[in-house]
Parts: structure tokens; C-alpha cells; sequence
């Protein structure tokens, strides 16, 4: 039998993660910076978070470890295409294969045994008083922890924060038309720097939330796509945060379903295909109708009207 | 060209991988050293364990072997002006197709290698091919496309491995392939390195010559190079892209099928590899060119086989080579695309989000 109680609340739980990262893809990308490297982000923030909680004792000092640490890869990111023009493609995909290679790397160093780390002070559940005794949705919605809570504000106000201020809208201008931007005044190059760090710090929340109240530990690997299907949470949800936050809790459900399921209904691997399936097929059914920002994935080199060549 | 010209162009062309590698093992270093280890003690060890003995340059060809095809498939994308990301994805297609193909298939010696050879290069470059389609007839990116099929594709092959495929033993997975269908070693004391290695060096000349010797392969890099020209050429954009992802995915289906056939026999769950992911660097150290990324794939084989002694010896994890690959692919794309910014890759790069 299903527990629609239980359903909910993993829905919730597998969901948080993907909303924080997404969000943070969703600053870069509209900013004018490809970035693939979620995975590897998120992945370095979860490490981070242990490790700052098992240094400190304190939770919350590891959360800050953590965005410390993905805003730190994030800047590599952002320094190599922004200062150097490297490709966006390819240094996403260095910071995934650093982060995986790193924070295995350094698990063995710092814990001495390879696999995962001790258990370490994490974030606990923080009920809701009597909202929590509601039936069924009571426990699903207010015996979590605030981590949920912060995921779903944090969407909103990343779309009000693109749609009503003129420094979103100045974000947006960066990946559309940072030429008419540079024209204006503005400093393209910051707002970019400003973008990618941004999304490193988001990506970091991620992992930590993983690392730091899914679980109390680290484990190799612990993402296990989780920042991929993030990215395809940005992509369904045509680059808007509080679309990708509805994509984020579809794909939370479509994990919630692989655990919650009775094991011989589906096979856990049809489920988990849901978010790589429905992010392909929104590219075909919407076609051309979804797309990322005009300017994405181009350097941008001041002074120039544009691009180094046309 | 005269010769001169020629080697002087070959020459330039090895600098820029070269003093990226050489700038990575000097982060290496610096990492080492924080960690408390001696670098060059570790250096030496790497250096021992990847060229040192017969068995460890078997070891660093066996490693080779796989890279050499994954990168020559990103290589060959790439002259057609597509990304192909999808390397695992559609490593995995071939690998699980040989697993199922090297059980059922009873053929005689020779003819069932080549046989199941040829359904896991066919099975991978399926699986490129569709990203391509997904492209031409759709614009449907293909950086998105490759990554999403990758976690399509590894979900499917482990489902398949643990119901249909499975050999119902201790360890989930296939049955192991009939002997007449597995890759003989190549023996001589190179533990490990299999006929695989002729495949993919057969491979880079074989992707040579069909890019640069063929009406095919023209129109291939002149679709990556100068899609408008092609298209004025007569060439159909919706062909050049399935067939530029799915010659590359024939490639990684081949690194799958060989891995299965030649080094492990079988195929187990979970089937986890980043060989996709790592043909990117070696493409990229190759300068995208098939005999480039034999290079390319026998530096990171002998750097991989060198890691793995380096751990034995030192005790230094061998993760720190996924961390120098990726420094690698940080340095070496600056130094390739300073030198190249053109229109080309600023399309490229564009329609990397879905842009046109």
C-alpha cells in the first residue's frame, strides 16, 4: 500500500536538492555562462559541508563551508571562460571530473578510509507546532526540515529577484544582449563573475542538504547525477525558476516513486529514466520553442561590440 | 605544405597539449606536497608504474585501448561542429550489446569477435545517431541530448543486465562471453593489453581516412566548419548530423564492445565507467584528430596505470588523476581556443543552450 504521507514528504526531500542546484544553473545560464558543471559542484559542496561540521561540530558551519567551497570551484569556472574564453562545455566538464576526482580524493586523505566519512552533527527536522498534526499532509509538510522551506523560497525569489530588480534584469541583458548592456554602462564581465559565484554558492546549499540532512555523511559519489538532473530541471523548465522548481519536485517525485513503489509494480530503473526522458522530449515537443539565453555559452570580451570575431 | 612547414605545424600543434599535461602534474605536485607527500617520490612511482615493466606497459595499453576510441568519438563529432558528451552513454550501448552478443552468438574464432565487434559499434552509434536526429529534425541540442542518454542508456543496460541478460550468480550481471568470441591478449609479459589496442589504432586510421579521404567525410567537416557552405554544397544538414554523432557513437560502441570482450569478459552492474567523459581530454590532447587521440589516450592510460602504483606505493589515492585530467581539459582549451576564436566556435558554443 502507498503512503501518500510518506510520498509526499520524499517527494519534498528529493526535490530540495535539485531546486537549489537548478536555481543556480538558472543564474548562469541567464547571466550568459553555459554550465554544466552543477555535478561537480554540488558534489564539492556536500564534501565541504561534512567536513566543515566534523571540524566544528556545528551544522551550520558546515553549510557555510559548503557554499563556501562551491562558490570557490565556481570561480574557476568563471575565471577560465570569462577571463580566458575557454569553452563553457568543456570547463563544466572539468569541474565535473574535479569535483569527483577531488572530493574522493580527499575523503581518503582526510578520513583515512576510502568509501565514507564518520557521521557528523547535521541539520535535524524542525516541526511546524500544530500545523504538523494536520492528517496525512501534517507530517508530509511540517516535520521537515527548513532546508524544504528554503528551496521553495529560494525559487521565488530568485524570479523576483530576475523579473523585479534592475539588477536581474541587467542579468538577463548579460545573456542576451550584452553588447546593448556594455552600451548601457553596465559592467558586463562583473555581472557574470557575480552569476557563476552565485550559482556555485546554490549548487553548494545542494550538496549540502544531500550531506548534511538526507544524510549525516559523505560517500563517494554521493550526487549520483543528482546535479545532471538538475541541469535537465533547467532545461524542462525553459530557464525559469519557478517553472524549474515545478520540473524539480515532478523529477523529486519520480524518485520518491523508485523507494515508495511496491518493488515488483516498476523497476527502479524505468523511474529513474523520468527526468532524462521528459527533458528530452520537452526539447522535441516544444521544439524550438525552448531555448536558453541568445547569448549563452558565448565569451565576451569588452571593448570589442561583442565577441572577439564576428 | 613543404615538409618543413609541415613539421614545424606538427610541432606547434604538440606544444599546447604537451605544456598543459606538464602544467597539470605541476598542480599535481603542489597537491601532493599539501598533502605531505613527496612528489617526486610519487612521480617516480607513477612514472614505475605506468612504463617501468612489460606488465606495466600492458596495463597502461589496456588502459589506453578504450580511451583511444571514446576520444576518437568526440573527435569525430567535433569535425562535424557537434559536441558529443555522450561518449558513455553510448560506450555503454556497445558494451551491453556485446555482452548479450558474446553469450548467444556461436560463431567460429575470428569471425565472432569481429561479429560482436561490430554490434556494439552498431549499438553505439544507434545511440549517437538518435542525438543527432534529435538535432537536425528538432534543434534539440546535443550537449543536453548526449548527457540525458547517457543516464538513459545506463539505466536501460542495467536493467537489461539484471533481467534479461542476467547469469543469476553471486555477482549481478551477464554470463561471461563464449571463449571463440573473446579478444585474445596480446601476451608477450603486457598483462592485460588485448587485440582491442589493434582495434582502436585500425580505428584512428579508419576515422583518418574517412575525414579527410572521403566525399563523406568533406562534407562532414565542411558541415562543422562552414555549415552554410555545406548546405550551398547540397549536403543535408539532417544527415551530416546523425551521421557525425553517430560515427562517433560507432566509436564509443566499439571502446564498449572491446572492454567487454577483451578485459573483463563480462558485464556487471553497476557498469560504471567515466570513459566518455575522459575521451573528452583525450580528444582534446589529440587536437581532435583520430591519430591525436591515440596520443592523447595513451598519456592518460599511462597516467591512469601509473595512478594505481602510486597508490600502492605512496598511498596517495588515485583519484588525484581524475583532478589532473581535469586540469588538463581546463588548460588545454584555453590554449586551443585562444588561438581560434571564430565564428565557428562562437556558434558552437551558442547553440550549446538551444540558441540558434
Amino acid at each position: 500500500m502507498l503512503d501518500l504521507t510518506e510520498l509526499i514528504a520524499s517527494t519534498l526531500r528529493f526535490a530540495a536538492p535539485l531546486i537549489f542546484a537548478a536555481l543556480g544553473g538558472i543564474l548562469c545560464e541567464r547571466a550568459g555562462v553555459v554550465n554544466i558543471g552543477l555535478e561537480g559542484l554540488m558534489l564539492t559542496g556536500a564534501f565541504f559541508g561534512v567536513l566543515g561540521s566534523y571540524l566544528t561540530g556545528s551544522a551550520w558551519a558546515g553549510l557555510l563551508c559548503a557554499i563556501a567551497a562551491g562558490t570557490a570551484l565556481a570561480l574557476v569556472h568563471a575565471i577560465m571562460t570569462i577571463r580566458f574564453g575557454a569553452d563553457q562545455i568543456i570547463s563544466g566538464t572539468a569541474l565535473n571530473l574535479i569535483g569527483l576526482g577531488g572530493t574522493s580524493y580527499l575523503l581518503t586523505q582526510v578520513y583515512g578510509n576510502p568509501g565514507s566519512s564518520p557521521q557528523v552533527a547535521g541539520f535535524v527536522s524542525t516541526p511546524v507546532p500544530v500545523l504538523k498534526d494536520i492528517p496525512v499532509l501534517g507530517p508530509a509538510l511540517f516535520a521537515q526540515s527548513w532546508f524544504l522551506w528554503g528551496a521553495l523560497l529560494c525559487a521565488f525569489a530568485v524570479w523576483w529577484f530576475l523579473n523585479r530588480t534592475v539588477t536581474g534584469l541587467r542579468l538577463r541583458a548579460s545573456g542576451e544582449a550584452p553588447k546593448v548592456l556594455e552600451a548601457a554602462g553596465v559592467p558586463v564581465l562583473r555581472l557574470r563573475y557575480g552569476a557563476v559565484a552565485a550559482s556555485g554558492a546554490l549548487c553548494g546549499v545542494a550538496g549540502a542538504y544531500l550531506s548534511l540532512c538526507l544524510l549525516t555523511a559523505f560517500s563517494e559519489n554521493m550526487t549520483a547525477g543528482r546535479g545532471f538532473i538538475a541541469l535537465a530541471a533547467v532545461i524542462f523548465g525553459g530557464w525559469n525558476p519557478l517553472r524549474s522548481m515545478v520540473a524539480g519536485l515532478f523529477f523529486g517525485f519520480a524518485s520518491a516513486l523508485v523507494i515508495r513503489l511496491p518493488q515488483d509494480m516498476v523497476d527502479a530503473q524505468f523511474l529513474n529514466m523520468i527526468p532524462y526522458i521528459a527533458t528530452i522530449l520537452a526539447l522535441v515537443v516544444f521544439g524550438r520553442g525552448v531555448r536558453g539565453p541568445a547569448a549563452a555559452g558565448v565569451p565576451y570580451r569588452p571593448g570589442t561590440g561583442g565577441t572577439a570575431k564576428k | 605544405m613543404t615538409p618543413r612547414a609541415w613539421r614545424a605545424q606538427v610541432l606547434r600543434g604538440l606544444a599546447a597539449p604537451a605544456a598543459a599535461v606538464a602544467l597539470s602534474l605541476v598542480a599535481g605536485a603542489v597537491i601532493m606536497a599539501l598533502s605531505g607527500v613527496s612528489p617526486a617520490v610519487a612521480y617516480v612511482s607513477l612514472l614505475r608504474g605506468a612504463l617501468g615493466s612489460p606488465e606495466a606497459i600492458g596495463r597502461t595499453l589496456q588502459n589506453a585501448t578504450p580511451l583511444i576510441l571514446t576520444g576518437i568519438a568526440v573527435a569525430f563529432a567535433f569535425r562535424g561542429g557537434l559536441f558529443n558528451i555522450g561518449g558513455d552513454g553510448q560506450f555503454a550501448a556497445g558494451a551491453t550489446a556485446a555482452a548479450w552478443a558474446g553469450v548467444t552468438l556461436s560463431l567460429p574464432p575470428v569471425i565472432g569477435p569481429v561479429a560482436v565487434l561490430a554490434l556494439g559499434g552498431l549499438a553505439g552509434g544507434l545511440v549517437g545517431a538518435l542525438a543527432g536526429a534529435l538535432k537536425a529534425r528538432f534543434g534539440a541540442h546535443e550537449v543536453v541530448t548526449t548527457i540525458m542518454l547517457n543516464f538513459i542508456v545506463a539505466d536501460l543496460s542495467t536493467w537489461l543486465l539484471l533481467h534479461p541478460l542476467s547469469a543469476h550468480s553471486q555477482v549481478p550481471g551477464s554470463d561471461f562471453a563464449l571463449p571463440s568470441n573473446r579478444l585474445p591478449m596480446i601476451g608477450g609479459g603486457l598483462a592485460g593489453a588485448h587485440l582491442g589496442l589493434v582495434v582502436a589504432l585500425a580505428g584512428a586510421v579508419v576515422a583518418s581516412v574517412v575525414l579527410w579521404r572521403t566525399p563523406y567525410g568533406m562534407e562532414l567537416r565542411v558541415s562543422g566548419l562552414a555549415p552554410r557552405t555545406a548546405r550551398y554544397m547540397g549536403a543535408s544538414p539532417t544527415v551530416a548530423a546523425a551521421a557525425a554523432l553517430g560515427g562517433g557513437g560507432l566509436f564509443a560502441g566499439l571502446a564498449g564492445a572491446g572492454e567487454v570482450l577483451g578485459t573483463y569478459g563480462h558485464m556487471t552492474v553497476p557498469f560504471v565507467t567515466s570513459l566518455g567523459y575522459l575521451g573528452i581530454g583525450v580528444a582534446l590532447l589529440g587536437r581532435n584528430h583520430p591519430v591525436g587521440c591515440v596520443a592523447g589516450g595513451l598519456v592518460l592510460g599511462a597516467l591512469s596505470s601509473g595512478g594505481q602504483q602510486m597508490q600502492f606505493d605512496v598511498g596517495i589515492s588515485a583519484h588525484l588523476i581524475d583532478v589532473l585530467v581535469g586540469i588538463v581539459l581546463l588548460f588545454v582549451t584555453v590554449q586551443t581556443l585562444r588561438r581560434r576564436t571564430g565564428p565557428r566556435r562562437a556558434r558552437a558554443a551558442r547553440l550549446a543552450v538551444g540558441g540558434r
